[in-house]
């Protein structure tokens, strides 16, 4: 007892607590990196870099890919910093009618997967170029040109469509904290509200229009499923459907090099929009009585906006699943609405019938692939929150030199890794044996440790809200009883956090059941999920099977939404007036 | 000159402002003195255009700015007044320059005349020397500095203040007022300024109204608040310490002690601190009181005892130990008297 006392004496407090998270994130984070960058650059293999840099083969391999990329990337960043920062101006700012139901609208894009919108889109667009039947055009008779159907510019659109929501989230949050009286002191010199909107509020939240759109762009750049939905049939690639490609016809050091690349691109973009608002002062607004800002008035202009406001939001959010509900019934996307038949959701196996596929409730894959998702997103939710818990604790009441630092970086790293990459380090690392232990690959197991890691920044970002909103004086109350660490996270924190945590659960949860880029290289035969069972339906070209399935991830990701929302209250600062 | 006629202020049913008169001359320093929710952020904000009254006229010189019968409104740039934001309200992207210059700009003059006009108001609150930093960058007082520059650079003629030195530590406040005086002074403009602050008020203030609930209790000079409150909102509200007010019952101090200056009155006779005294022992016009505190100010002491649960507050001579029971020595005659509802009667 003395010892021990005497040894506690001595280190610091919570230093073992630091390096067991740090042990963690090395092995979730920090080992998979590694191993893809050690595995390019053994002997044997570091060829792949040239094959990929410079070579022949390179400009198919990646200065298309990479190109096409990064034009996806900076077109999906200003696309969504002006339609969300339009919308959050609207909602925010102005006197505009049916703002909370904007705000709300707009904030649920982020909610349907991007493979739901993409195949929305198809069922409207799709033209014959690629075989199959046309979309909803088509079958009214008019000719949808190959540009829009296939290939950049609707990728681009469902891709904006998608991640405006987050582009609107961080502008709104951010000029909510527009301090009414910088307006308003604006407002006494005389300047015009157009003066007073382009010279004080803009600048303002510059940093955030920057922040969403670096944002937008990573995200952008490592979306699979639009880019693998609508470019791949007319050989448009990305780098994400690049590396998936190689990886999926075994030439794994091409692909390893590619995630590389990916990641690297990914990083210089968001490096520079942090150099961007590095490079300004920190426009945290000095704090006093905050004062009622005023909002602008509309005038004339208060009808058309508000329209325009509604139809961007329900274009987005409502009509994607009412074409989804209808296209998993119409036997023909191109008469959408007539000859609705339940065979795409519980038929027999008919031979006359979409060559013999079942109805999705009636294929076994589809069953086993319900129960595994959902286990799946259960067991990820419940690790990465565990997880983020003790590193928020970590981080916020026993900071080490050194160690915080690096514990923060790593759980904050898999924010800027693409999915795809991701997924490809976890195969680099955990797909063979590790001395004693048996590869991974094929197993929940690999699923589960790369989803749990994908997750961690959004889970340690809510551990910290949480605990950060308990005072540390609440914790030092009970460590004055002599309560030990875990009896006090049981006793004080989880009590005090759980509501919080619940939501926080339950949002991770929607994010792992309506992931593809992750697992769609992790995922056998044996470890079906229903985002990777929509996606081979879309690819072998049944599109209401996808669709039906598409539709059962999204009730049962909405159900979960919901009731995060609920939990959660109204935390939308923006929408008080 | 600033007039103010039967101003009234409604926020969606609730009665913030209401019935407000009060006229004060070219120059004058305005002080509107109460507790928070009193409505004198309401009526400061209604003099810059930030509100608009929903009863009542506004006039600054011959000119209506607000005028509730007309539903008429000027616009806050054009009325020729600033405003000091409680919070500061600086501008974060824009340097301490650029802060003072932005209204000259908007006010559409030219390089030359803003440049030294910007110069100008920097060097009379001694900025000019943090003119390239950013607001995030500077101590809160430098910040409250940069405020009035620019408040005052476009030549205001009313200078608008809400509560602008609450957010500084007690040294710099005892400065800035100084300051704030010194820049009025060299402006000739008119003040409004809004303060729950009463030092602020008796040592700037050329008048004050003293508001409480939405309404004026008393406009006067800040001398004459001391010397002959209105009310006992009032009495309790002004002075370091403020008055005594003791409860009287039919003429009886207490309502146990009979003093004819009472007049046979209920309610609260005013004693201030400096006209009683403490007793060395019991007699027939003192009271007994339990020591609470002791204050030491400007060589004398601030007694203050519990006398039947009421404070009771007298500046004493008083030296050494303070015994354990004080007795207090009425004044011949209280200075005021207050009906229970507060009232002045005498």
């Amino acid at each position: 007892m003395t010892a021990r006392a005497g040894l506690r004496a001595r280190l610091p407090a919570g230093l073992g607590l630091n390096l067991g998270v740090l042990a963690l994130l090395a092995l979730l984070v920090a080992a998979p990196l590694m191993t893809i960058l050690m595995q390019t650059l053994d002997p044997e293999r570091i060829g792949a870099w040239s094959d990929v840099l410079a070579s022949p083969l390179s400009r198919n391999l990646f200065w298309l890919p990479a190109l096409n990329t990064m034009a996806l990337g900076l077109g999906v960043a200003a696309g969504c910093v002006l339609i969300g920062g339009f919308l959050a101006w609207l909602v925010v700012m102005t006197d505009m009618p049916f703002r909370g139901l904007v705000g709300f609208l707009a904030t649920l894009p982020f909610m349907i997967p991007s493979f739901a919108t993409a195949l929305a889109w198809g069922t409207v667009f799709r033209n014959g170029r690629v075989g199959g039947g046309g979309g909803l055009l088509e079958g009214m008779g008019i000719a949808v040109p190959d540009a829009l159907a296939w290939g950049m510019t609707p990728t681009m659109i469902v891709l904006i469509a998608h991640y405006y929501a987050l582009g609107f989230t961080v502008i709104a949050a951010a000029l909510a904290t527009v301090n009414g009286d910088l307006v308003e002191a604006a407002q006494m010199t005389g300047a015009s509200r157009r003066r007073v909107l382009f010279g004080i509020v803009l600048p303002v939240v510059m940093p955030a229009l920057i922040a969403g759109g670096s944002l937008c762009f990573a995200g952008a750049v490592s979306n699979f499923a639009a880019p693998a939905l609508l470019g791949l049939p007319v050989r448009m690639q990305t780098l994400s459907t690049r590396l998936f490609g190689m990886i999926e016809i075994g030439q794994v050091e091409r692909g390893y090099v590619l995630a590389i690349l990916l990641i690297g691109l990914s990083a210089v973009f968001l490096a520079l929009g942090n150099r961007l608002l590095a490079g300004r002062r920190s426009f945290a607004t000095i704090s006093g009585k905050g004062g009622r800002a005023r909002r602008f008035a509309l005038g004339r202009a208060r009808g058309p906006l508000t329209a325009l406001a509604l139809l961007i939001c329900l274009v987005t959010t409502i009509l994607p699943i009412l074409l989804l509900i209808a296209a998993s019934l119409a036997p023909m996307a191109s008469s959408l609405f007539s000859g609705w038949t339940l065979h795409f959701w519980i038929g027999e196996a008919d031979p006359a019938f979409a060559r013999g596929q079942a109805g999705i409730f009636n294929n076994p894959q589809l069953l086993r692939a319900l129960t595994l998702t959902v286990a799946i997103g259960a067991v990820v939710a419940f690790l990465a929150n565990v997880i983020g818990i003790l590193v928020a604790v970590a981080l916020t009441r026993h900071r080490l030199r050194g160690i915080s630092e690096a514990v923060s970086q790593l759980s904050f790293l898999p924010m800027l890794l693409p999915g795809i990459a991701f997924g490809a380090a976890y195969i680099a690392l955990y797909g063979a044996p590790i001395g004693p232990l048996p590869a991974l690959y094929g197993t929940s197991v690999l699923l589960a440790l790369a989803l749990t890691a994908a997750m961690l920044p959004f889970a340690v970002q809510t551990g910290r809200a949480t605990v950060a909103q308990i005072s540390g004086d609440i914790d030092e109350a009970a460590r004055l009883t002599g309560a030990g660490f875990f009896r006090r996270i049981g006793a004080i924190t989880l009590p005090l956090a759980s509501r919080g945590l619940l939501a926080s659960l339950l949002l991770c949860f929607v994010n792992v059941i309506s992931d593809l880029a992750i697992v769609v290289l992790l995922y056998t035969p044996t470890t079906p999920l229903l985002s990777v069972l929509s996606y081979r339906y879309a690819s072998d070209g049944f599109h209401q099977f996808a669709n039906a399935v598409t539709l059962v991830i999204l009730s049962i990701s909405t159900l979960a939404a919901g009731l995060a929302t609920l939990l959660r209250g109204r935390n939308r600062p923006w929408l008080s007036s | 000159m600033i007039t103010l006629s039967h101003l009234g202020k409604t926020f969606g049913g609730a009665q913030a402002v209401s019935d407000i008169s009060l006229t004060v001359p070219e120059g004058a320093f305005l002080v509107l003195l109460g507790p928070s929710g009193c409505g004198k952020t309401t009526i400061l904000r209604m003099l810059a255009g930030l509100e608009h009254p929903t009863a009542g006229e506004i006039r600054f010189g011959d000119t209506a700015v607000a005028d509730a019968s007309r539903g008429y409104v000027m616009e806050p740039g054009s009325r020729n007044a600033g405003l000091v934001f409680q919070s500061y309200a600086l501008w974060p992207h824009m340097t301490v320059a650029g802060n003072v210059d932005w209204p000259l700009r908007v006010a559409n003059l030219g390089r030359e005349e803003r440049r030294a006009r910007a110069a100008e108001a920097m060097e009379m609150l001694g900025v000019a020397g943090l003119a390239a930093r950013y607001p995030g960058e500077i101590s809160g007082g430098q910040q409250q500095r940069v405020a009035i520059a620019r408040m005052i650079a476009p030549r205001p003629r009313v200078l608008l203040f809400d509560e602008p030195l609450s957010n500084l530590d007690a040294t710099l406040r005892v400065e800035m007022r100084t300051e704030l005086m010194r820049v009025h002074r060299a402006t000739g403009a008119t003040a409004v300024y809004v303060t729950h602050d009463q030092i602020e008020a008796m040592t700037m203030a050329t008048h004050v109204a003293v508001m409480n609930g939405g309404r004026i209790e008393q406009f006067d000079p800040p001398e004459r608040l001391l010397s002959d409150p209105a009310s006992a909102f009032v009495a309790r509200f002004i002075g370091t310490p403020p008055a005594n007010l003791i409860p009287v019952q039919a003429g009886a101090w207490f309502g146990r002690m009979p003093d004819p200056a009472l007049r046979g009155a209920t309610g609260h006779g005013m004693v201030r601190a400096e006209d009683l005294a403490l007793a060395d022992a019991p007699g027939p016009d003192t009271f007994a009181a339990q020591p609470v505190e002791v204050v030491p100010m400007a060589g004398r002491r601030l007694v203050t005892g519990l006398a039947e649960g009421q404070r009771v507050t007298a500046v004493t001579d008083l030296a050494g130990p303070v015994p354990s029971e004080l007795h207090f020595r009425l004044p011949p005659a209280p200075a005021a008297i207050f009906d229970p509802k507060g009232n002045r009667l005498s």
